[in-house]
């Protein structure tokens, strides 16, 4: 590497820009095996950006030049994942998901991005167009096959955030005390994603956001990018660093929280509020050493400049609608925005107390004026769950993972969160000057920790925590992987280091991209619907009468939501494994025993349910074709429409004289059975507050316990997943 | 402000015109949705963080672009639900106060974020030769 830099300035091409681009990547961790044992006689360049020109005779034996490899590799890469993409048999996928349906060109083509990476880091300083091409391809290679192939929605709740928006647009206004079946008002209480697609809907003149919704992550992630640049830019000065940062934050976002949801859209708003804050929040006189080059690692920025309350108020100004857009979208963000505001008001140079009040008076406004309901609610659950430390860090809403893709997911999830941590831990002990420079960034990394003392967010908070720990965390691995090149050829320790990083880097970017696939696509069958089957839900909800209710094992299955401001729902099996084996010994008399006397009521079970309750462990082995069976069987229940993916039973009650009494204890209360998870107090019905409490937890995978709600669903990639 | 900077501003004030006209346009053509796209991103956040009288500095460049589409979004985010909330929602009703901000506050002189004035400063710094790091 120092070679090449060597012969560039010999030949005085691009003279001290590339020589600074050379020092940049000088030393290279990813080309250190092939420069390193040489590189000796130009010192590593001094500065990031053009410091320092290197005695320009130095003449040493070329080496290739290697400008061309980075474009090369993204073409070749790219060229791969285009071959590979019409080859991905999603329609069979199995056990596996979309994981053994992947072509071998289609993984060859994430080692090629990977390796075009490595190499374009070389010249991070000087030609970041490549890194950050890069980046833009893995982001496209990792999550853009659903969206380009997918005949459907991906994601149950995604098709139900298109319901949301679908419902308001046919309404036509907010009612956020509407009290709707499964706290499903709770999205007209934190409405700002939906009335944003709401209108991006009515001006792209499209149907619904069915259209464009499988895109969400490439256009969440695109927007994300630039903001995480600036992020990092504010602590260190090496682009290596900063780039190699996102490279580990993309590949460590397996959580999948970028689909079309409130809490990806508030995520973003969230890092741009903390860009914004780490960049110009610093107050004067508090940067002390940290801006004093022999005193900071190498890598490390010194701190912003200071601003005065003039500055800073203008940056509230400019603050103001991002913040009030987060609480307007979603609720528990503003939590984890205030919980970041507070660590850094903790520290001499982020004390602003006005942003925090400001935050949190924005944040109180909202929850008691549109989001009353569910914000009283919330409070009156929270006795139950503060302090559970355990139940509230324990991942997913019920039941184990069950099935060879399901179970390789959830080792997945809790190998990278391990590796991404461990990394983080060894920089953040290893590099203490960069650690101290950096350390506000570690800290609204931590901040959201203390959250798991609160609320279990629906078996959701330990993936938020994680997910808001990223960015950070990300840093601080790239941190560990790219060391400081300075000074480094003087000391023995520091040579070892810039040889074992050189291993370690690509080895770990690709350890970790092995790990991103089978977190975000090992559960892929539960994500792919077929249209026909789709189909068959939607008729079937068209087909029941306002109040009508629609029963179903889950939630997690598209249109499962469709026309929840008229028909109530009935997500029957979300619940302990222990009482849906109750439910199996009747559930024909089960589910009858739910149903309020009067009402039509349909029973739509689908082959994604099948996969959901099976991959959940909702039910047991054999269980969803048990219920099936008995169901159809049941004199209880006629089948309205059959098909090989769906089965549609409508309620046909005996008369009540000849009703037998329940069969089980369990049975003579469906109602009951979601009442263990902190049901709320029963509205009028059984059935409505069966209804309401079991699509709480299911459609939004909130419980009513839940802090900060329905709205803010689950993972789908991970939740369920089971770290 | 040279040409190319009043080019900018002049692209930004009617880029939200332009979204408007295109929603005239039928349905789900990407003549449509791609103008109405790129200014719910990035037109209100650019009309206000890139008008600077000198330009942008280097160092504040970056950070433009970086906030332009969060900016943006929420300004969209806010118009929505503020029309959904007086129940007088329509796609008309939502462009024109986004694309009128637009063309405002392009005209008006940027949003003074300190980098946008420091980025000259910073870029003198790093490039002392004494500075370490990469």
């Amino acid at each position: 590497m120092k070679r090449g830099v060597v012969k560039r300035v010999s030949e005085g091409f691009e003279g001290r820009a590339l020589v600074s681009g050379g020092s940049v990547s000088g030393g290279s961790v990813n080309s250190a095996p092939a420069g390193s044992g040489s590189a000796t006689s130009v010192p590593p360049g001094p500065a990031p950006h053009g410091g320092g020109t290197p005695p320009p005779h130095v003449r040493r034996t070329a080496v290739p030049d290697l400008a061309w490899l980075p474009p090369a590799l993204l073409l070749l890469g790219l060229g791969l994942w285009a071959y590979a993409l019409p080859r991905i048999d999603f329609r069979t996928m199995d056990d596996y998901g979309l994981l053994d349906r992947l072509p071998a060109a289609f993984y060859a083509s994430l080692l090629v991005l990977t390796a075009g990476f490595l190499v374009s880091l070389r010249r991070a300083g000087t030609s970041p167009g490549w890194p950050l091409a890069h980046c833009v391809a893995l982001l496209v290679a990792l999550k853009a096959p659903p969206a380009v192939l997918y005949d459907s929605v991906r994601y149950p709740w995604a098709s139900k955030h298109d319901a949301v928006v679908n419902t308001m647009l046919g309404v036509g206004e907010l009612r956020p005390n509407a009290a709707l079946s499964g706290n499903m008002s709770a999205y007209d209480q934190w409405p700002g994603f939906f009335t944003l697609n709401a209108a991006l809907v009515r001006a792209f003149g499209v149907e619904s956001t069915a259209v464009y919704l499988n895109w969400a992550p490439i256009v969440l992630g695109l927007i994300t990018l630039p903001v995480l640049v600036l992020i990092y830019r504010t602590f260190t000065e090496d682009w290596r660093l900063v780039w190699t940062a996102v490279w580990i934050f993309q590949l460590a976002n397996w959580v999948g929280q970028d689909y079309l949801a409130p809490q990806g859209f508030a995520y973003v708003l969230h890092l741009s509020v903390l860009a914004v804050v780490l960049r110009h929040f610093v107050r004067p006189g508090s940067a002390g050493r940290l801006r004093d080059r022999a005193y900071l690692d190498p890598a490390a920025a010194a701190v912003p400049p200071p601003t005065g309350p003039r500055q800073r108020a203008v940056c509230v100004l400019i603050l103001a609608p991002l913040i009030a857009a987060i609480n307007a979208a979603h609720q528990l963000t503003p939590v984890m925005l205030c919980a970041a505001l507070f660590v850094l008001s903790l520290t001499r140079r982020y004390r602003n107390y006005g942003l925090l009040v400001v935050s949190g008076l924005l944040m109180l406004t909202w929850d008691l004026t549109m989001g009353r309901p569910l914000f009283l609610e919330t409070l009156g659950t929270l006795r139950e769950s503060i302090g559970e430390l355990t139940e509230n860090s324990r991942a997913g809403y019920a039941g184990q993972l069950t099935g060879p893709g399901p179970e390789l997911a959830g080792r997945a999830n809790i190998a990278m969160v391990l590796a991404v941590v461990a990394l983080a831990g060894i920089a953040v002990l290893g590099r203490r000057r960069l650690t101290r420079s950096a350390l506000p960034l570690l800290l609204v990394s931590i901040a959201p920790v203390p959250l798991f003392a609160v609320n279990d967010y629906g078996g959701e908070m330990l993936f938020r925590v994680y997910l808001f720990g990223l960015p950070g965390a990300a840093f601080f691995a790239a941190a560990a992987l790219v060391p400081a090149t300075a000074g480094a050829h003087r000391s023995r320790g520091g040579l070892a280091r810039r040889r074992t990083a050189a291993v370690a880097l690509p080895v770990v970017i690709v350890a970790l991209a092995a790990g991103f696939l089978p977190s975000y696509y090992g559960k892929e069958t539960m994500y792919y619907t077929p249209p026909a089957e789709t189909e068959l839900v939607t008729r079937a909800i068209d087909r029941l009468p306002k109040d009508g209710l629609i029963l179903a094992t889950s939630g997690s299955f598209p249109q499962a939501l469709h026309r929840y401001d008229q028909v109530e729902h009935w997500f029957f099996a979300e619940q302990e494994l222990p009482e849906n084996e109750k439910m199996l010994v009747d559930p024909a008399r089960y589910l009858a025993d739910g149903i309020p006397p009067g009402t039509t009521a349909h029973v739509v079970l689908t082959r994604t349910q099948d996969i959901y309750t099976a991959g959940e462990g909702l039910l047991p082995p054999g269980g969803f074709a048990t219920l099936r069976a008995r169901l159809k069987a049941s004199p209880l229940f006629t089948t309205v429409e059959e098909h090989p993916y769906g089965i549609v039973l409508a309620y046909t009650p005996a008369p009540a004289a000849s009703r037998p009494a329940p069969a089980t204890p369990a049975t003579s209360a469906p109602g009951a059975a979601p009442a263990t998870r902190a049901a709320p107090a029963p509205r009028a019905a059984s059935v409505t507050s069966a209804s309401r409490v079991a699509s709480a937890a299911a459609a939004t995978r909130s419980t009513p316990a839940t802090p900060a709600t329905p709205v803010a669903p689950a993972a789908p990639a991970t939740s369920g997943g089971t770290p | 402000m040279n040409l190319a900077q009043n080019r900018i501003r002049g692209a930004v004030a009617v880029s939200g015109w332009v979204a408007l006209a295109a929603s005239l346009l039928p349905g789900g053509s990407p003549l449509r949705w791609l103008p109405v796209l790129l200014f719910v991103c990035f037109g209100p956040g650019l009309a206000l963080l890139h008008p600077q009288p000198h330009g942008l500095r280097p160092g504040a460049r970056l950070e433009a672009f970086a906030l332009a589409a969060p900016i943006s979004l929420s300004l969209a985010t806010l118009t929505a639900t503020s029309l959904f909330l007086v129940e007088s929602f329509s796609a008309t009703a939502f462009l024109v106060p986004l694309a009128a901000f637009a063309t405002v506050v392009a005209l008006m002189p940027g949003l003074p974020l300190p980098a946008a004035t420091r980025g000259a400063v910073e870029r003198t710094r790093v490039k002392r030769p004494s500075g370490g790091g990469r």
